[in-house]
This record gives C-alpha cells, sequence and structure tokens, in this order.
C-alpha cells in the first residue's frame, strides 16, 4: 500500500494541560481510519493538528516523507482538505459559492474563481449525486445536505489526504449511512486517504479498514477493524462494559452492558 | 432562491447614477448656480479667463467649497461602506459597523481634545483626531493579543473595552470643557458635518480610500473564505491572523480619515453592505465593487439634502441616521429567514 500520512510521536498541549501524548500513526492512500474516544479525548484535537490548524509541541506530522512544519498553509491546503464540525451559520452564500471555495490553494492571492473552478466544483457535487443542491442557500438546507456540500467542497481541493471531523454529527439515521457510504466510495475509487473522529464505534466497525482509539490523550490502541473492534476495547475506551452482539460472520455490534440488561 | 441583479448591470446603474447625483449636487444648494454657468465657469478655467462679478463669487464657491464637498462625500461614503463590509466579513458578524475596535470613539476624542485646546487650528484636530482613532484601534488589537484565545470574539471584547474608555475620557473632557466655546464645537462636530471641507482634506481621505479600495477588491474572493470563520479559514490555505490585521489596518486608516474630517457619520458603514448584499448577494467579489458605489452615492445625496434644505445647515449624520434607521429596519424583515437576520 502508497503510504501517505505520517504521524510521529506527535504531542500538543494547551495552556500547560497536555492532551496529546506521543501519537504515532500512519494513513494509507485508499484506506479509511476512524479515531475513536470519549468526549474530550483529543479526536479533534488530534484532526487539527494534521493539518497545522493547531501546532504541536512536539512530533512530526509527514506527507509522502515530508515534514509539513516547513509547509506554507497553502502547500498543506493542497495535501489535505477538512471537513469541519462546526455548521455556523455564515453569510447566505448559494451551496456552489461554498464548494468553490474549496479551489482557494489553486488560485492567486488576487484571483476569483473562473469557470473551470466552478466546473470542478459542479463536478464534485455530481460525484456525490446531489447536483441540485448547487443553487440553493447554504443556510436554508438541512444538516445532513450541508454535510455533502461540505464534502463536495473538499473533493473541489482536490487532495490526497481528508480529515473529517465527526462528519455523522447532527445527521438522521439514514443520513449516516448514505454519507459514510460515500465517503468510503470516494475513499476506494479516487485512493483517498481518509481519516475521520467519530462517536459512534458501531459505524467505525462497518465503515473503517483500520481504527485508532485515543483515551485521555494516548493512543490505546490501534491497528485494522478486525482486530481492535473488539469488546475488550470497547469497553476499556468508554469506560462501560459492553457486549458484542454478532449480526452475521463479519459484522458485529456494541451495546452497553446496562442496556441490555434492561431490554 | 431570489433574483439577483446582475452585477455588472447595476454598477452601470449605479455609477451613472453617482454621475448624475454628482451634476445635480454641483448645481444645488444655497448659492444657486446654474448647469450654463457651470459650463461657463469650466471653459474659463480651460482657457485661463477670469470670470467677472457674481460670477466670480460663484466660482469660488464652486470650485473650494461646493466642489471639494461633494468629491469628499464619495470618497467618505464609499470608504465607511466599504469598510463596514469588510468588518462584517472578518467578525462574522451582521451587526458590526467599522466602529466597532473603537476607531470612531478614538477619533472622536482625539478631535474634542484638539477643540478644547486654547489655541484652535483644524490642522491640528484633524491630526490629533486621526492619531487617536489609530491608538484606539491598535490598544484593541494589542489587547486581543495578548489574550490570545478566540480571536474573533475576544477583539470584539477588546474593543468594547477600548471604545467604553476612550467614551469615559470624551465625557470628562465635555464636562471640564468651556459650555459656550469648546463645548458646542465638540457637540456639533460628533454629529458629523461636510462643511469646511478643502482640497488638502481631499486629497489625504482620497489616498487613503484608493488604497484601501483597491486592496478590499483585490482581496475580494479571500474575503468569502475569511468569513467562515478561522479554521475552515486554515484548512482552505489561508493565515487569517495575517489577513485580519492587514484588513483592519486598511480599514482603521480609512475610517480615522473619514471622522477625522467629517465627524461620526452614522449607519453608512451598517446599511450599506446589507443593502448591498441584498441587490447582489453576499459574494464579496460582486458585493464590495458595489458597496463602494452605493455608500458613494447615499452619502453624496444625504449631504446635498443636509446642506441644501434649510437656510441653516444640517449635520449630515442626523440625516444619515434618520434614513439609515429606517432602511436597515426594512432590509432586516426583506431578508429574514435567509438564515443570516
Amino acid at each position: 500500500m502508497d503510504l501517505i500520512l505520517e504521524c510521529r510521536s506527535l504531542c500538543f498541549a494547551y495552556n500547560g494541560d497536555n492532551i496529546l501524548n506521543d501519537i504515532s500513526f500512519k494513513a494509507e492512500a485508499g484506506s479509511f481510519c476512524a479515531v475513536l474516544g470519549r468526549n474530550g479525548s483529543g479526536k479533534t484535537t488530534l484532526i487539527h493538528c494534521l493539518n497545522k490548524i493547531l501546532t504541536p509541541v512536539s512530533g512530526q506530522i509527514l506527507i509522502h516523507d515530508k515534514d509539513i512544519a516547513s509547509f506554507s498553509r497553502n502547500d498543506i491546503a493542497r495535501e489535505i482538505s477538512l471537513v469541519p464540525q462546526e455548521h455556523l451559520d455564515i453569510f447566505p452564500y448559494k451551496v456552489i459559492d461554498v464548494i468553490v471555495m474549496g479551489r482557494a490553494p489553486f488560485l492567486k492571492i488576487a484571483a476569483s474563481p473562473d469557470e473551470n473552478d466552478y466546473e470542478i466544483a459542479v463536478n464534485a457535487l455530481k460525484e456525490l449525486n446531489a447536483e441540485n443542491l448547487a443553487e440553493k442557500n447554504f443556510n436554508r438546507i438541512s444538516g445532513g445536505e450541508r454535510q455533502i456540500t461540505l464534502l463536495a467542497r473538499a473533493l473541489a481541493q482536490a487532495t490526497k489526504i481528508m480529515l473529517l471531523d465527526e462528519p455523522t454529527n447532527h445527521l438522521d439515521f439514514n443520513n449516516q449511512y448514505h454519507l459514510l457510504s460515500s465517503i468510503k466510495n470516494l475513499c476506494r475509487s479516487k485512493g483517498l486517504s481518509i481519516i475521520a473522529s467519530m462517536h459512534d464505534p458501531n459505524m467505525a466497525a462497518i465503515f473503517a479498514d483500520d481504527v485508532i482509539m485515543i483515551k485521555d490523550g494516548n493512543i490505546m490502541v490501534q491497528g485494522s477493524t478486525e482486530s481492535v473492534m473488539i469488546q475488550k476495547n470497547i469497553s476499556k475506551l468508554y469506560d462501560t462494559d459492553t457486549s458484542e452482539i454478532n449480526i452475521n460472520t463479519t459484522k458485529k455490534f456494541f451495546l452497553p452492558n446496562y442496556i441490555i440488561k434492561d431490554c | 432562491m431570489k433574483l439577483f441583479f446582475t452585477s455588472k448591470g447595476l454598477i452601470y446603474l449605479l455609477s451613472a447614477a453617482l454621475i448624475v447625483a454628482f451634476i445635480v449636487a454641483g448645481i444645488s444648494g444655497r448659492v444657486n448656480i446654474s448647469f450654463s454657468e457651470i459650463f461657463t465657469m469650466l471653459l474659463n478655467f480651460y482657457y485661463g479667463l477670469e470670470s467677472k462679478g457674481e460670477l466670480l463669487s460663484k466660482e469660488l464657491v464652486f470650485f473650494w467649497i461646493r466642489l471639494p464637498r461633494c468629491v469628499m462625500a464619495i470618497l467618505v461614503g464609499s470608504s465607511l461602506a466599504v469598510s463596514g463590509a469588510v468588518y462584517q466579513a472578518l467578525f462574522r458578524n451582521p451587526l458590526v459597523s467599522p466602529n466597532i475596535l473603537g476607531v470612531s470613539a478614538g477619533c472622536t476624542f482625539g478631535a474634542a481634545l484638539g477643540l478644547a485646546l486654547p489655541f484652535q487650528s483644524f490642522a491640528l484636530v484633524h491630526v490629533m483626531s486621526f492619531m487617536f482613532g489609530i491608538l484606539a484601534v491598535s490598544m484593541s488589537v494589542s489587547l486581543a493579543k495578548v489574550i490570545a484565545i478566540k480571536p474573533v470574539i475576544v477583539l470584539v471584547l477588546a474593543g468594547m473595552v477600548v471604545l467604553s474608555f476612550f467614551n469615559a475620557l470624551l465625557m470628562i473632557l465635555k464636562y471640564f470643557s468651556d459650555p459656550f466655546e469648546a463645548l458646542p464645537s465638540i457637540i456639533f462636530w460628533v454629529m458629523g458635518s461636510l462643511s469646511r471641507v478643502t482640497w488638502d482634506n481631499v486629497l489625504v481621505m482620497g489616498i487613503f480610500a484608493l488604497i484601501g479600495i483597491i486592496l478590499f477588491i483585490t482581496l475580494r474572493f479571500r474575503l468569502n473564505i475569511l468569513s467562515l470563520g478561522d479554521i475552515q479559514a486554515k484548512s482552505l490555505g489561508m493565515d487569517p491572523s495575517v489577513f485580519r490585521i492587514i484588513l483592519i489596518t486598511a480599514s482603521s486608516f480609512m475610517v480615522a480619515a473619514s471622522v477625522a474630517t467629517c465627524g461620526q457619520i452614522s449607519w453608512i458603514g451598517l446599511i450599506i453592505p446589507h443593502m448591498a448584499r441584498t441587490l447582489v448577494g453576499p459574494k464579496h467579489e460582486r458585493m464590495i465593487p458595489v458597496t463602494a458605489l452605493m455608500g458613494g452615492l447615499f452619502l453624496l445625496i444625504a449631504d446635498s439634502v443636509a446642506r441644501s434644505i434649510s437656510s441653516a445647515e444640517i449635520p449630515v449624520g442626523i440625516i444619515t441616521a434618520l434614513t439609515g434607521a429606517p432602511i436597515f429596519g426594512y432590509l432586516m424583515f426583506k431578508n429574514r429567514g435567509s438564515g443570516w437576520i
């Protein structure tokens, strides 16, 4: 497999508090890596360190064996895109205008996007089967549609690495599966390296190739989904006893024990 | 989705309106100067001939009072409006006007200090006003820099601190100043007026306005990205703090130059960007040029009304506030549900 991103003993501290300690992992082309952990465990911080939105205290992040410490923000944005978690209301931009902003790293500072950039933006929407959104007001579409828009923007950014910060937040039951399926397809068809922080271990079990479990800022365990996603690890990660429910020979499902008892 | 004007068509329309308004403003006022007289004056000026009698006094009024004043109105209106647009994008907030970091409060205090001094000099008042305006913004930015978390919100709060501080200083000054000489001039100055504008003022303002407007038009697409907030701007390859400093500096110089010569002219920085956004949409590629034109047009008309409507001049700040408030109310109604207001 083609190694794209490597994180070497990354540490991050904020106001003297250690948030992340000695995080090391590798991400390959065409693979989906899920980052799991409790609230406040440092998932989002890790995602933000990877594209230098936050500056780590120590450690290195390498893209194709080059340390990004020497990269400009623009250089990084040509390699790594981010689908952010927040959906703050902004000016009532059209969806297509939000997506075309993904072309920013390729434009000169004084330039505006041209027809070619808009074509790339439309194609990104087409790839997600959502051309109908193009002319809509970003503030007036549903949470799922916004997430699709931000995913399309990341596609328009045409990077090999895509970071997602809790992509299924605010999405309804079906939209969660729908969005993650789309992401998984892109990951395979375009050979993207995807790193996504996720709330739900069951979603990670279905879609991820690799899993990194973060507990109190340290990597508790990491590895392929089959090897890592076991009852013992899930219980330890979320500080609650869980049971494994086998759906079939390959797919399984985790639930806290106290819920099962109540049933 | 509502249909926006084509921005090119609107720019032509506004440019034409600006030219017409400029001509109308040139012939209207307390001294009656007809269109043909202006034409004669311009011919005389071109051929180096001297005007005689009544025409000479009209020529003085036209070239040395009315013309610089009209040009100034356009420059100040455009500057306040585009600064407002830039601040609203930077702070991602529709209620932000260029005064948020205390530039106007600083300018007003500086001017009041100049007016309260025993030796009256308008040049000194302008300079002090400008310096204190820039000082106020520098204080806000430095305070936010020291706090160094959540940059946008902290900047707004730091601006409030500095603004209140300079307002308090202004009150002290008013309280102790001579109620017959200094106090009325301070109060009149605060209301804003374009009377007493000279060509020198126009030149200074013109330089700041031109640099600022060119800079904002250059960075028009980057403003869209900055308006998404710091995290997204960074992930799209921009350094928001660098752009913030550049844009705040440019706007502060524009606004300080405006307030230092013309006093506080309220509402333009708040309503004109909203009007432009309603007409051409929120993309800064389109709305910045439209905002600049509309701001210039609005203040030119407001100032012409202020100096022509009665025999005594009304401070233009009153006209802008009086028309601005209902316009803003209407825009809030019209844009309801766009997800922003």
